[in-house]
């Protein structure tokens, strides 16, 4: 059918490999082509580039460890999810908040605070944890640690595959095989980011420096005393190191939990956060902020959103759902699904379009959290307007209908 | 009496893994479905069954009751003959519905000393306002049921009516009560009933949010808007006069949530939990994708299909199809066709002159239109 490289005319190349032409009559076709796919190089795959970089070769400029440098003069932290941080165009850019919502029906918001805390621990970058707990200090029991050896990335690309046509279905899937494999070449590179081993907790030693300060929100009935904390932390920061100054991480979870007195002063805590994003915009921190939208009156929900540099949810899945199982590849390994809403653009007028949005969460070998592209079986679906939509069948229509 | 809601009782019974937060149920009511006492009732009676036969991590049960006088319950343990054959006692009862705002007190008169007996099974609550004081009544109690031995002993915690308490009290100081009870050690299970109409949005949803399962108690089919006729009406409320939909929803440990439902039916002995076999079809709309393709065809597009004209097949001239069966030559047919018929436009007949024809027979009456055949696999190289 297919056997040409160049597909005839009509036939628009879709990402899921699947395309619908118009027969030479008029009358539709639908032809189940596996489109052919060149893996593209390098360059087009890392999204936005601009044709200005900042000169960063001079001799005075010492680039801490864990710190990567973006376009447009922002600086980058990792997540501490390597996925996340591809997603989001090189990872949390200091000086921004980043907001965490929460589904009430699952903890998939601590993972991602874990991954946050351990990744900052790891590069040894001051850390205030602030949690609704009695006890915040038990929660860095639970910090992974990260996995180190080589061994346990992607095996070596192999360049004899490279000879023969390969297809792929929902190829999509291998563009980050390749990628990693040409990130190996550079050894000698310390790391920006780990994968975390979430079955291995974080070496005490890391988690017996001084540069950790945790504060249980019920202790602070009164949120101008959290302020305070955040702000002694901040100015802390500013006077570590010398030159190269270390970046900061403020982890705060559940910010409006219910048993947490300042939790019916809406007012107060809208104005708390406001005050954190005035101290955070000219630091060399970013903070993490998590809270759940179901226990806001729905206007300050959105109040918060709004204030969010960059917005993530996450949303807990249905178990044992065959309904689900099948519309989902892959169903059975997904934790929960992660949605992007908004990416700081900082020092930008340049919007951040992803190619998209909604991702799952996955356990890989039960350890390492990845965030995979959503891969849906193509099911049937709305009867009657099926010349008109389905004309066009780029990827992004299905992240835009998950809604959250 | 079967015992169904199965899941639920065995999740209560199993109680809280070392180092987790205690399992918390909550069940909700509205008037819709107000059968919320009847289903507490029931896990009540599971779960001292439960204790008092040793299949459970709790040892014992502290019971706050607020809407019903403690003399109810133990009547309803009685009854069900749970717990009158062991020699521990194994249920302690919170009495804030005879008091709890401490009226008694104010009432007589200051000179007169009048001791107020507390009821036999149960510890006398003057002030529901002070919750601190009612945890502290709480763990208190459990700890003189389950004693003091080796290693830690559990008890369960049952609160009757937790609409009561936020009427007195606020939604922070509630929340604070039952995470402490869940954190508590020796807290192996929590569970409560809320009337969720009378509450606000969100009271119910911290109220979810510090709970590990959500039992909702719902009526069978929506209820008739204003529109449908007063019979309609009396016929929903009717078939809901005894038997409604229990839908539960589990937090699982791996971020999961779980979906159950059941039909539930009241009857004198008590409640009894009808598994509906319809299967999990609660699949959450706004979870599916739309989908973008359509590999088959709604009647209309297939009516549509069928009246396209096959561009070569026949130009409407009246001639019927000819079928190639192989046999006739090719010059045979081509002078068939290119004789016009007499109901051919002129039009045509000038194009028939002028450009270049073709000339399509079908290889077989069979044969779908736009099948897709390559025409290339007949080639025999």
């Amino acid at each position: 059918m297919t056997r040409g490289i160049p597909l005839p005319r009509g036939m628009r190349r879709s990402s899921e490999g699947w395309a619908i032409h118009y027969g030479a009559a008029g009358s539709l076709k639908l032809e189940i082509c596996l489109a052919y796919c060149f893996l593209p190089d390098m360059a087009s795959m890392k999204g936005k580039t601009s044709s200005f970089s900042r000169n960063l070769s001079g001799a005075s400029f010492v680039q801490a460890p864990g710190v990567k440098h973006g376009p447009n003069g922002v600086t980058f932290v990792s997540s501490g999810i390597p996925d996340l941080d591809k997603i989001l165009g090189g990872g949390f850019p200091l000086g921004s908040l980043v907001m965490v919502m929460e589904d009430a029906e699952a903890p998939h918001h601590l993972l991602l605070l874990r991954n946050f805390m351990s990744q900052g621990l790891v590069h040894n970058q001051p850390l205030l944890y602030a949690s609704p707990v009695r006890d915040p200090r038990g929660f860095l029991g639970t910090l992974p640690s990260p996995i180190l050896s080589k061994e346990d990335k992607v095996p070596q690309y192999d360049p004899e595959q490279e000879k023969g046509l390969r297809i792929a279905w929902q190829y999509k899937k291998y563009f980050g095989e390749n990628k990693q494999s040409f990130e190996n070449h550079r050894e000698n590179r310390q790391e920006y980011n780990n994968d975390f081993d979430l079955r291995k907790p974080l070496e005490r030693q890391l988690l017996s420096g001084n540069h950790i300060d945790c504060f249980s929100l019920q202790d602070y009935p009164n949120l101008s005393d959290l302020q305070e904390c955040c702000s002694i932390f901040l100015a802390q920061l500013e006077r570590n190191g010398g030159g190269s100054k270390s970046a900061g991480r403020i982890a705060i979870q559940s910010f409006c939990a219910p048993h947490c007195s300042h939790s019916n002063m809406e007012w107060d805590m809208i104005s708390f956060i406001r005050s954190l994003k005035s101290m955070i915009r000219p630091s060399n921190a970013v903070a993490v902020i998590t809270f759940s939208p179901s226990l806001l009156s729905p206007t300050f929900s959105k109040r918060w959103q709004h204030l969010a540099d960059t917005l993530i949810s996450v949303r807990a899945i249905p178990d044992e759902d065959k309904e689900l199982a099948k519309l989902l590849t892959g169903y059975q390994d997904m934790v929960g699904l992660l949605h992007v809403h908004k990416v700081a653009s900082i020092n930008t007028q340049v919007p951040v379009i992803l190619e998209a949005s909604t991702f799952s969460i996955k356990l890989q070998k039960r350890r390492t959290l990845v965030l995979e592209r959503l891969n849906q079986a193509p099911v049937d679906g709305s009867s009657g307007n099926s010349y008109a939509t389905s004309a066009s069948c780029s990827g992004s229509s299905k992240a835009a209908s998950l809604d959250f | 009496m079967k015992e169904m809601a199965e899941p639920i009782c065995r999740v209560l019974r199993d109680g809280a893994l070392e180092g987790e937060h205690a399992p918390a149920l909550m069940i909700k009511d509205s008037m819709h479905s107000a059968f919320g006492l009847d289903v507490f009732n029931h896990i009540l009676c599971s779960l001292a069954s439960n204790i008092s036969a040793g299949k459970s991590q709790a040892r014992g049960l502290v019971l706050v009751s607020l809407n019903r006088h403690p003399s109810f319950y133990t009547d309803l343990l009685k009854s069900r003959g749970i717990g009158v054959a062991s020699s521990n006692k194994l249920i302690q009862i919170v009495d804030c519905y005879s008091d709890p705002l401490g009226w008694k007190d104010r009432l007589l008169d200051p000179g007169c000393i009048t001791k107020l007996s507390p009821k036999a099974t149960g510890t006398l609550c003057k002030d529901i306002r002070d919750l601190d004081k009612l945890l502290s009544v709480i763990l208190e109690l459990g700890n003189g049921l389950v004693g003091v031995g080796q290693g830690k002993i559990h008890f369960s915690v049952a609160i009757d009516l937790v609409t009561v308490i936020i009427r007195h009290t606020s939604l922070q100081s509630v929340s604070r009560l039952i995470s402490n009870l869940r954190s508590h050690d020796q807290v192996s299970s929590v569970f409560w009933l809320i009337h969720s109409d009378l509450h606000e949005m969100k009271a119910i949803a911290a109220l979810e949010y510090m709970s590990s399962m959500v039992a909702n108690l719902e009526p069978i089919g929506q209820s008739p808007n204003e529109q449908r006729g007063h019979f309609e009406k009396l016929l929903w409320t009717e078939q809901n006069s005894n038997k409604g939909k229990f839908h539960v929803r589990f937090k699982r440990r791996n971020g999961r949530v779980k979906l159950m439902s059941e039909e539930f039916l009241v009857e004198q002995g008590g409640i009894k939990f009808i598994t509906v076999s319809s299967g999990n079809g609660m699949i959450d709309q706004s979870l599916l994708p739309k989908v973008q393709f359509n590999l088959q065809l709604s009647e209309k597009e297939r009516v549509d299909r069928a009246k396209v004209v096959l561009p070569f097949e026949h130009q409407g001239n009246g001639k019927s199809m000819q079928i190639y069966d192989g046999r006739r030559s090719l010059t045979e047919g081509h002078n068939n066709l290119s004789t016009p018929a007499s109901t051919t436009t002129k039009i045509h007949t000038e194009a028939d002159c002028g450009k270049g024809e073709i000339h399509y027979i079908r290889d077989s009456d069979d044969e779908m239109p736009d099948s897709d055949e390559d025409p290339d696999d007949d080639l025999d190289i």
